[in-house]
């Protein structure tokens, strides 16, 4: 877990997506004083207008009245089920339904209605900070599956030195290690390249389906 | 035709904060007497109660108050007692008037605050510090949200100027028992204390440590100073003359502020309380907050919540600190941040003061990093 929390808000930018503009309590009036800027996007045909692809995460949030029914759709990132940038439902029937369309939002965090002041430092601290860490745990998640898939090159080159040098399997696992240090590269990386390097003398039933060489050099974690 | 309304003052009067609380009343008090003859438009009648520094008893006080149909309140020193009424002052939409220095991190739309906020008290302190004294800080305070926070805001920003915190100690409200405590501080040789210790604990503390200092031969003021957000000059008299000086204070007024206003204030206020407890930051806040209410009554025609907190909004004042206004945004006041070395005649050597008043920052929206600086473990730990 990443220990640099968001602690100041300013110069944030919160999208209220309400029908009422100014009645869901001192949500507005609280932001600024956080430093945050408040705008209401229009409803047009219960659609709210926003263009979510111009908003950054670090910068943007959206708060969601979840009292309406279809005003957003927000497509979700696949693995960490996360919005584009962080939404925080404004809950006004405390219904399972609602409550589960905000989830489906990707909400991180909510804020009862009629907004109480005092409630919405905690809120946008809770919802922002969830969000990094779940973006931040995606990502560690991706880095391992692909080192996780990258495990098959490394017994690849494994057997490959041993039946080149006929050095036993640890002592060819530390000799990739090895070497992979000396290039600064990770293990899996190295093993992947070296297999490309030599696809025939992989035994077949581990050959890697893609065995072009690779470019790029990604540092070991 | 004058309009006459009654307004709560709640301050602990007794118990373990009473010096300064009595000093707020007063504060409070004098106010009110002046107002008595300035003012033809509003009388305002003071209906004083002591909740004797008892969370339980400022529920109930809050409570009886605000049934009795009084609105308005001037009242709290420690944060603790402040949050325990401010469900009270929400439910029944009163205005609490709070008039002291704070942790921030709070705007509650039923509270108007004439303290100062951190930007204006432990931020400046911790420049000074960073500056002119060192850059080793022990930290010590009273068990609670005052201390927690403030020790918090002031690692952060110590840490960012290249400072070190070497040991941070947390005590019950109102022990007493602080030998110990000396000798560890003294052990660790730190180039400063960094105090948020109140009331008994606070002066059972500076004698403490004079104590100790004075049995190994060590120059208290001139080796590891104390510095405090919280000593005012009540507070010295409590602590005694061997003990008080030498320390360093971050406040919005000391009473040696040389005006004309602050020499007509303290003036005013050692004639109707010749016995003490003598003026400080706090009392000035009361003094300022009982000032603003009256021009807020007067401008609003009532004495509801709304229209009063509106009536105050971007209000001026001139303070005995200075000129001081209600932020319209937060209802924190803008204040004027000096740094005092305490002196053996119970008073503040003024050693800084900003050219002109601060606005408040309750979030350090405008004077913190965006993220938070993170705690890590120690890395050794003690097994003996």
């Amino acid at each position: 877990m990443s220990a640099r929390l968001v602690q100041n808000f300013r110069g944030g930018r919160a999208f209220i997506v309400t029908a009422t503009p100014g009645l869901e309590g001192a949500l507005a009036s609280t932001l600024t004083k956080l430093g945050v800027e408040s705008t209401y996007p229009r409803l047009m045909d219960g659609k709210a207008e926003i263009a979510l692809a111009t908003l950054s995460p670090e910068r943007d949030m959206l708060f969601i009245d979840g009292d309406l029914e279809g005003a957003m759709e927000i497509e979700l990132d696949p693995s960490t089920a996360l919005p584009p940038v962080p939404v925080i439902g404004l809950v006004g029937v405390e219904a399972p339904s609602r409550l589960k369309a905000l989830v489906g939002l990707g909400a991180t965090s909510f804020l009862r209605k009629p907004v109480h002041g005092g409630a919405v430092y905690a809120s946008l601290f809770m919802g922002i900070n969830q969000f990094q860490l779940r973006s931040e745990q995606g990502q560690r998640f991706e880095a391992l599956h692909q080192r996780h898939r990258a495990r098959r090159a490394v017994i690849q080159a494994t057997l490959l030195v041993m039946k080149r040098t006929g050095l036993d399997e640890d002592q060819a696992y530390a000799q990739l290690r090895h070497e992979s240090m000396r290039m600064r590269q990770t293990v899996e990386f190295y093993c992947e390249d070296l297999i490309a390097r030599h696809p025939r003398a992989a035994p077949s039933s581990l050959r890697p389906d893609d065995a072009k060489p690779r470019t790029g050099k990604p540092k070991a974690m | 035709m004058t309009a006459h309304y009654r307004i709560g003052v709640m301050f602990s009067a007794n118990g373990p904060y009473a010096v300064v609380a009595r000093s707020m009343l007063n504060g409070a008090l004098l106010a009110f007497a002046e107002l008595a003859a300035e003012r033809d438009d509003v009388r305002l009648e003071p209906v004083v109660v002591d909740p004797c520094g008892d969370h339980a008893a400022y529920r109930r006080l809050s409570l009886d108050l605000l049934t009795s149909g009084i609105r308005n309140v001037v009242g709290c020193y420690t944060s603790s007692s402040r949050k325990e009424v401010i469900p009270c002052f929400e439910k029944h939409d009163g205005l609490l008037w709070y008039p002291s220095h704070y942790e921030g991190f709070e705007s509650c739309d039923n509270v108007i605050y004439t303290g100062a906020s951190p930007n204006q008290h432990v931020l400046p302190l911790v420049e000074y510090l960073a500056a002119h004294v060192g850059h080793r800080a022990y930290c010590i305070g009273s068990n609670y949200i005052w201390a927690w926070e403030n020790s918090r805001i002031f690692r952060e920003a110590f840490g960012a100027v290249g400072g070190t915190v070497v040991a941070e100690r947390y005590l019950p409200v109102g022990d007493t028992d602080l030998e110990a405590l000396a000798e560890a501080i003294v052990d660790q040789r730190p180039d400063f204390v960094f105090n948020n210790l109140i009331g008994t604990s606070a002066y059972a503390f500076f004698r403490a440590f004079q104590q100790v200092c004075a049995r190994r031969g060590i120059d208290r003021a001139g080796t590891i100073p104390v510095a405090s957000c919280t000593l005012s000059e009540p507070e010295l008299h409590e602590i005694g003359p061997a003990a008080g000086d030498g320390h360093l204070s971050s406040s919005v007024y000391f009473s040696t502020i040389q005006t004309p206003a602050n020499l007509a204030f303290t003036a005013a206020y050692g004639r109707m309380f010749p016995d003490g407890p003598a003026a400080c930051a706090d009392a000035e806040a009361s003094y300022i907050a009982v000032k603003l209410l009256a021009s807020a009554l007067a401008r609003a025609g009532t004495d509801a919540a709304k229209p009063v907190r509106a009536a105050v909004a971007g209000q001026t004042l001139a303070a005995p600190q200075g000129e001081i206004r209600i932020d319209p945004d937060t209802f924190h006041a803008w204040l004027t941040p000096r740094i005092g070395r305490s002196t053996a005649d119970h008073t503040f050597q003024i050693l800084l003061e900003a050219p002109q008043a601060l606005p408040p920052d309750p979030y350090l929206v405008q004077s913190s990093p965006r993220l938070a600086v993170p705690m890590r473990p120690p890395k050794l730990r003690v097994v003996q």
